[in-house]
């Protein structure tokens, strides 16, 4: 019972964590940028949908109709204004620059909404279903029912539009897709602009789920970034095994070991698989040398 | 000739600073004659812990304008020098050397936190001069035989919730809670209390049923909920920060487990941030230990709570008070010694007992106080001071405490 309880919110909180790797996979995959922002745009998206929720009573999972347009703005914004410019320079000026994005966001957010915790709690933020002595967390549960339905369209649209294909093919091999006519640039903005779009449905359910400020963004970058090196870097599939080993593998620990040592048991996991298959669990090994 | 083209603006730049040297002097002080008294201090008003020290700040200088508007300590102005030590460690050092040494300041008062205040207590000590600080709860602080520091909060962190395990190990036998749990956050300032509480019940013979540290970065608290459901505690007693003491009430109520009696370290001391967070309905019958409640009854908490409101707007913080507290146990001291004589100072605080707005402060022979926190309580969506019973702001105490929801 304990066990199924525990693998259970496991799989739920990792659901979670799928969509919010999500969107930090499909950028790294296509344009090499390791977007630190991430964790930061997620806050911001969080704090949106509190501000939508506050003035208008809108429920939080509702708002992502409001907050996904907005993040995906914001997103496309960002990359013409600024990711462009480093496009042709190496992969570490790329942290740089979204490090100072990330601190950017944070001292924006910190002025306008201040250095408070924002909860969001509809009615149903601390119920649950009970299910035959189990509980369902009811913010969990439709927060994974909501990851699921965005990332199964994230994942239909990549494989079967046109403009999917060309995001694809533009990840894969960048100078063949140019080859093809693909125009690689407005390919890049546009999956920029996916990528930052993700998190505002994850900053949306994450509001349900805890209380967040401005500096609540460090904790996410590092797990966000943990979950798609162990799932292999640029990997969607990847991003969601690996987001569901992580809620699991957290959850576990912390019920029968404790609750120190789960964080700490992610990242074992995680070296050891990169012993063993060092592109990750579902990430294919790439001819870098020939590719550059 | 050309040379000394700069030499008149030098003459009269000479001349303005000697004046203002000299109206600096006899200004402030009501009789002209005495000097005004000066009070050095170095809080960290930049870096880390820019917020609360600027906190600290706000509390001494509402202190200055008290005492000056009353005639002043041992009938002269007094006249704070405060410093920024950037929240750095070697700074608040060649701080506190500057201002004894150099600036010859009359007294001292300490800096924030204990990781400034260490350090910088050590420079006071060794100038033999006396050094109470309104932050400083570390063990460390007072392992060291230092005679001339005082903690001026009523507890060190093993302390702060004594009230709490008193009143649990002092209810009837019947009422009293069998078992209990510890969840606790890895934290310098959580831990000592929980462990703190955890000893006493122990020792009251109720059964520790569960206890686990988790680290600062937990941010899914279902399954230690699931968890500590599973072991059934009758108490509750958690050291939380912020995020994790909402966190782990949200997923108390979702896993649908609602301890007889709880307790949070700060969290619940975080007015509406925790309510909205928790959901005002639950957070009735959650006790919390501070150093200062705005609506406890001790002298001087009022006109210190209007005077805030005049100067700065607002609800001071509890840092503030602090500083205020820390200031008057300083004026108390010199006040009875009638001198600037620090050793006397020293020893008079080391034999008594100084009314504070955090209520009577005494210290043991290291530095230590030796009371213990407020215990409050929210009781209807407000936060209420239970115990100590003379200046309770709530009769009633809530136990045991309602499912969640207050039903």
């Amino acid at each position: 019972m304990k066990l199924a309880q525990t693998v259970l919110l496991g799989l739920l909180t990792g659901g979670v964590y799928a969509l919010l790797a999500s969107g930090l996979t499909l950028v790294f995959g296509v344009m090499r940028i390791i977007n630190v922002a991430q964790g930061a745009l997620l806050i911001l998206a969080a704090l949106f949908t509190f501000e939508i929720w506050r003035r208008t009573g809108l429920d939080p999972l509702l708002a992502i109709v409001v907050t996904t347009p907005l993040m995906f703005g914001i997103g496309w914004l960002l990359y013409r204004g600024l990711l462009a410019r480093v496009r042709a320079a190496p992969e570490a000026m790329t942290v740089l620059l979204t490090f100072a994005l990330a601190i950017a966001i944070e001292g924006i957010m910190g002025l306008v909404w201040r250095n408070v915790f924002r909860s969001v709690t509809p009615s149903y933020f601390a119920s649950s279903f009970h299910v035959g002595g189990l509980f369902l967390p009811k913010g969990l549960a439709a927060g994974c029912l909501t990851a699921a339905v965005v990332l199964g369209l994230l994942y239909l649209a990549l494989t079967r539009t046109w403009t999917g294909r060309a995001i694809r093919a533009s990840a894969e091999n960048m100078q063949g897709a140019q080859l093809v006519g693909v125009r690689v640039v407005d390919v890049a903005a546009l999956t920029f602009a996916i990528g930052i779009a993700t998190t505002g449905a994850g900053g949306s359910i994450l509001s349900i789920l805890q209380p967040f400020f401005p500096a609540s963004h460090y904790v996410w970058i590092s797990k966000l970034l943990g979950i798609i090196v162990l799932g292999g870097m640029g990997s969607l599939p990847g991003a969601v095994i690996g987001a569901l080993l992580l809620g699991v593998a957290e959850n576990v620990t912390s019920a029968y070991v404790s609750p120190r040592w789960s964080l700490v048991v992610f990242y074992v996991v995680i070296m050891v698989v990169l012993l063993v298959r060092p592109q990750g669990i579902a990430g294919s090994r790439l001819r870098e040398d020939v590719v550059a | 000739m050309r040379k000394f083209r700069h030499l008149p603006a030098a003459l009269v730049a000479l001349a303005l600073l000697v004046a203002a040297g000299c109206s600096s002097n006899s200004g402030g002080g009501g009789g002209g004659t005495s000097k005004p008294l000066v009070v050095g201090a170095s809080l960290p008003l930049s870096g880390d812990f820019s917020q609360p020290g600027e906190a600290s700040r706000r509390g001494y200088a509402i202190w200055q304008d008290m005492v000056n508007k009353n005639g002043g300590l041992l009938k002269r102005q007094v006249q704070l020098k405060i410093v920024d030590d950037a929240s750095d460690q070697n700074t608040v050092v060649s701080d506190y050397n500057r201002l004894i040494s150099q600036d010859k300041v009359d007294l001292l008062l300490g800096s924030f936190s204990s990781l400034l205040n260490i350090p910088a207590s050590a420079v006071a000590e060794k100038a033999g001069m006396t050094y109470v600080c309104p932050s400083c709860g570390s063990p460390d602080m007072f392992n060291r035989k230092f005679k001339h520091i005082f903690f001026a909060q009523p507890a060190t962190a093993v302390h702060q919730a004594d009230l709490f395990a008193q009143y649990v190990a002092g209810l009837p036998t019947e009422e009293r809670p069998k078992t209990a749990a510890y969840p606790t956050q890895d934290d310098p300032f959580t831990k000592p209390v929980v462990e703190g509480v955890k000893s006493k019940l122990e020792a009251a013979g109720i059964k520790t049923v569960y206890s686990k540290v988790y680290p600062a970065d937990t941010s899914n608290f279902d399954t230690i909920a699931s968890d500590i459901k599973a072991a059934k505690p009758d108490v509750l007693v958690q050291g939380a920060v912020f995020e994790d003491g909402v966190g782990l009430v949200r997923s108390l109520v979702k896993a649908g487990f609602s301890p007889k009696a709880m307790f949070q370290t700060s969290a619940p001391s975080n007015g509406d941030q925790y309510s909205k967070g928790v959901g005002v309905a639950n957070t009735e019958g959650v006790f919390y230990a501070v150093s200062w409640s705005p609506a406890a009854k001790y002298p001087l908490n009022q006109e210190f709570l209007q005077a805030y409101q005049a100067k700065f707007k607002g609800v001071p913080e509890e840092d503030a008070a602090d500083g205020f507290a820390a200031a008057q146990v300083l004026q108390a001291a010199v006040q009875a010694v009638g001198s600037l004589d620090q050793d006397k100072i020293s020893d008079w605080l080391h034999n008594n007992k100084v009314q504070t707005i955090l209520g009577p402060l005494s210290w043991d022979e290291r530095g230590a106080p030796q009371q213990a926190f407020i215990l409050a309580q929210w009781q209807s969506g407000a936060a209420q001071v239970v115990l100590p019973q003379d200046v309770a702001t709530s009769q009633k105490i809530v136990f045991p405490k309602p499912n969640w929801g207050g039903q």
